[in-house]
């Protein structure tokens, strides 16, 4: 994995211990025109342009505390730079937690999650980040800081800049403190899995799964030979390379009727190739369905959004450009990410623009690069796709917040 | 009043809209001088009806070339003044623009004019297995515009989350006539979430004229409790214990004594009139854990001495329930001639404590004061009881408010849940916010709305503020 050094042009890295002394580093480092670089865990840094304007490197480190957890309020109240892992034990202990999947969740702080809008299966079921915070902290280009939303689940007082934050890759302010919703523990999960002829297979049981009777809280499409390699999920069957992995959460009596239900629901429709996956091997599934987005970290991996219908027949597009890439889309929210090892050099930048943007754009969807791995000369217009008819206001509110354009300077859609 | 260049305008608007479509004469505009919020009034000069996207986008150009506020207006269902036209102007009312344009049953969205009427996607979506999850207990009559304008809630948050979470994108007008659209039916669009930011900003921001919904799983089944108790306190404690049981009920809603007589009264549905308080409390998902759901429920309410625990038996009971519960407002009108709801938020746990100083507070100001609430969320709605005849009772209900909303912020909560801000709590911003937070929301509405022509004095305590007291002096003193 690089490190932080290695992929942004640093001059220096400072750790500030609270949010004044944070907000005094950017209003410095602005005075000095100088690019600002936050940093959590350095989990995602290859997310984004590689920046070429060198700047400092804002540590959130020093900020990781839990401010205030009333748990029976289900709320709590952490400061950006805490780990997920230290989250998730945190809430835990009161048997609640965020139902959010965080890969590499030791290194990885809630600060970077909540900049990249990271997402896992959950996601289904449980929403995204947006849904969870409740109130923020963050410190503006300027170095001004301010905060929105508050402490309670409820509240409309004000406008919701926690959402112009969620997903700005840094770009109008520095998260420094989080206020979250939360949700209880759940007391069992289990994974049914179907092994599949083809995709076009694979679009019926996604259809089918609109009227189930189950609920699912994942529904993940596999595609591609890595995930016969795989421990659990390769396991099970000997042939085919589609997979449909359908995960459930709730109490035991739930999962049982559901994993009932959907045997005989996927019968119906011929499939018999199917095997639950409980405890121990439905955790195992949950963590790597999580971290496969961050398991090769020189990959090249493409993510794209559809309507939900149009998932199978986006991962078919990806396919005719690189048959051999891997490919997990949370298939009923109509995200996809596909590891695309058949793709290098000025190749990628060609095929996104020229092919899969508009294989997107046709079915209402976008695709953008999640993860670089090798390649560094992607153009704004590879990276992130075309702008839509919110771009120029998107620019004037970045201006409002960061006149100066120096948070994450030429990463995200605001590049030149 | 009337200008030549409103003269000019109206007739520039009716070329855009038609005759019918436009109203400017005082009689006609009389119902579109307030909102649910009746205290502060101002007629518009001009009412204009549009039908499609390209039609709004032209009423706000001629707004701005005539240098004139506008704003638009759904159901005018709104609590807090947000539809108050501050300054005269135009309204741009959307109710012609309600067309259900499409439903996604496979992607689980539909698109929505503003002007749909909540309830009505709800029935148009019955039978599919789905539905629109925000349910406002003025479903019957707000629209989704509306609702997306106030981020509204409903009884149904605790489990399902308020309207933000159920927009996925919007088309919109922006302040100087631009049409633009912001996220949609494919998730994680690269950039700001502009649709995060819209709902909720109360129509200061743009007019929304094209909504995407995301449509919820109907649950298998629900089990719907009322839960009868001697004490608040004790019914208080019952929502802290099934919440830390790790239950999250679809709906934990609340009703005091004096609410329960009035409800009693309209609606016959059997509840004992001695009852200090009950909840309703309703929970779903599959069969396959809805009894044991319930059974612990029961459980723990008795053990916070519940007196009896009654489950409804069939859908009619429970939607007799739920009627009660959803107009409980409308049954208050035989307490008193006038009443005034509060919106104040709470952590939850603080909510027995919040009682108490509300049944204190009305003492003190010799003000009734009833309670109904999302006990779940912690969001309470105090219902003041007056006569708005009497300017005594006015000054003391105000009053009494302003100190029920300052002791939910001294307990870390807000000053509205689903309201909004508006016109009416706008004195309260300061005490929420810093200058900081404050300069930082109004960087946001520079961007979106620099001539500050779209809904003025509205939601920020800026310089326009002054406006209102320009208007109606004395009256908003007496606020």
């Amino acid at each position: 994995m690089s490190t932080s050094v290695e992929i942004l042009p640093l001059v220096e890295t400072v750790v500030p211990v609270d949010q004044a002394a944070l907000a005094e580093q950017v209003r410095s480092a602005a005075r000095r025109g100088q690019a600002i670089y936050p940093l959590g865990g350095g989990t995602s840094l290859d997310y984004g342009l590689p920046p070429r304007q060198p700047g400092i490197g804002l540590s959130l480190a020093g900020l990781n505390r839990v401010v205030d957890y009333p748990a029976r309020d289900m709320t709590i109240t952490v400061e950006a730079g805490i780990t997920m892992s230290a989250l998730a034990e945190t809430l835990a202990a009161e048997r609640q937690r965020l139902p959010v999947d965080a890969a590499r969740a030791q290194e990885a702080t809630l600060g970077g999650m909540l900049a990249t809008d990271f997402s896992g299966p959950r996601r289904f079921g449980y929403g995204t980040l947006r849904d969870y915070v409740i109130g923020i902290n963050a410190v503006d280009g300027q170095g001004r800081p301010f905060k929105a939303g508050g402490r309670v689940v409820k509240n409309v007082a004000g406008y919701d800049l926690c959402k112009l934050l969620v997903g700005s890759l840094g770009t109008v302010g520095v998260i420094t403190q989080v206020t979250l919703k939360i949700r209880p523990q759940c007391t069992s999960s289990a994974w049914m899995l179907a092994s599949l002829d083809d995709l076009a297979q694979a679009d019926k049981l996604l259809e089918q799964l609109v009227t189930s009777r189950t609920t699912p809280v994942a529904v993940e499409l596999l595609v591609g030979a890595d995930w016969r390699n795989d421990g659990t999920l390769g396991r099970s069957f000997a042939a085919g390379s589609v997979r449909l992995a359908v995960g459930f959460e709730g109490t035991a009596p739930e999962i049982a009727w559901m994993i009932e239900q959907l045997t005989s629901e996927w019968q119906i429709l011929g499939v018999t190739e199917t095997l639950p996956f409980e405890s121990v091997d439905a955790e195992r599934i949950w963590n790597t369905l999580t971290e496969f987005p961050a398991k090769a970290p020189l990959a090249l991996v493409l993510k794209a959004s559809v309507p939900p219908s149009a998932t199978v027949a986006m991962i078919q597009s990806i396919r005719d450009v690189d048959p051999n890439c891997t490919v997990q889309a949370h298939a009923a929210s109509g995200v996809i990410l596909a590891r695309c090892a058949a793709l290098s050099g000025e190749q990628v930048g060609r095929t996104l623009v020229r092919i899969l943007q508009p294989a997107a754009a046709s079915r209402g969807g976008h695709i953008v690069v999640y993860s670089p791995g090798a390649e560094t000369g992607l153009t704004r217009q590879a990276y992130w796709g075309l702008p839509g008819s919110d771009a120029p206001l998107m620019k004037k509110v970045k201006e409002q917040f960061d006149p100066q354009g120096l948070l994450n300077a030429g990463r995200f859609v605001f590049a030149p | 009043m009337i200008s030549t260049s409103t003269i000019s305008l109206v007739d520039e608007l009716r070329k855009v809209v038609g005759t019918r479509h436009v109203l400017a004469s005082h009689a006609e505009m009389v119902v579109y001088e307030c909102d649910g919020f009746v205290i502060e009034k101002r007629s518009p000069d001009v009412v204009v009806f549009p039908h499609t996207t390209d039609e709004v986008a032209r009423i706000v150009r001629l707004c701005n070339q005539y240098d004139v506020p506008f704003l638009p207006r759904g159901a005018g269902t709104s609590l807090a003044g947000g539809c108050l036209p501050v300054g005269g102007g135009v309204m741009i009312v959307l109710t012609r623009m309600k067309e259900i344009h499409e439903i996604h049953l496979r992607d689980r969205y539909a698109v929505v004019g503003p002007g749909v009427v909540n309830i009505w996607l709800t029935q148009a979506l019955k039978g599919t297995g789905y539905h629109y999850a925000p349910d406002p207990s003025s479903q019957g009559a707000c629209t989704i515009g509306g609702n997306v304008a106030t981020n509204s809630g409903g009884p149904h948050t605790l489990k399902y989350g308020v309207t933000v979470n159920h927009v996925l994108g919007v088309e919109a007008v922006l302040a100087d006539g631009t049409i633009l659209q912001t996220g949609g039916p494919a998730a994680d669009r690269p950039g700001l979430d502009l649709t995060g930011v819209l709902v909720g900003s109360e129509g200061t921001l743009a007019i929304v004229t094209k909504v995407w919904v995301r449509l919820t799983r109907d649950a298998q089944g629900c089990r719907t409790l009322l839960a009868i108790f001697d004490s608040i306190e004790d019914a208080t404690n019952a929502i802290s214990e099934i919440i830390g049981a790790c239950i999250v009920p679809a709906a934990l809603e609340m009703m005091d004594q004096g609410i329960i007589q009035a409800v009693e009264a309209a609606f016959h549905f059997g509840f004992p009139l001695d009852a200090q308080a009950v909840l309703l409390i309703e929970v779903d998902g599959l069969e396959a854990g809805l009894d044991d759901q319930r059974d612990q429920i029961t459980q723990l309410c008795r053990g916070r001495n519940a007196r009896e625990i009654r489950e409804a038996r069939s859908a009619s009971e429970r939607q007799l329930l739920w009627k009660c519960r959803k107009q409980a407002f409308g049954a208050v009108g035989r307490l008193s001639p006038s009443y005034c709801t509060q919106d104040g938020v709470v952590p939850r746990t603080r909510l027995p404590h919040m009682l108490h100083r509300i049944a204190d507070i009305g003492q003190r100001h010799d003000v009734r004061i009833v309670n109904v609430f999302h006990a779940g969320d912690g969001n309470l709605h105090p219902i003041l009881l007056f006569d708005e005849r009497d300017a005594g009772q006015v000054r003391r209900v105000l009053a009494a408010s302003e100190e029920i909303l300052d002791e939910c912020i001294a307990v870390g909560g807000s000053v509205t849940g689903e309201h909004g801000i508006g016109v009416e709590k706008l004195g309260f911003m300061h005490k929420l916010f810093t200058e900081d937070d404050l300069a930082a929301m109004g960087r946001l509405r520079q961007a979106f709305n620099p001539t500050g022509r779209l809904s003025p004095s509205k939601m920020l305590p800026t310089a326009g503020a002054c406006a209102i007291e320009q208007i109606s002096p004395g009256r908003r003193a007496a606020l």
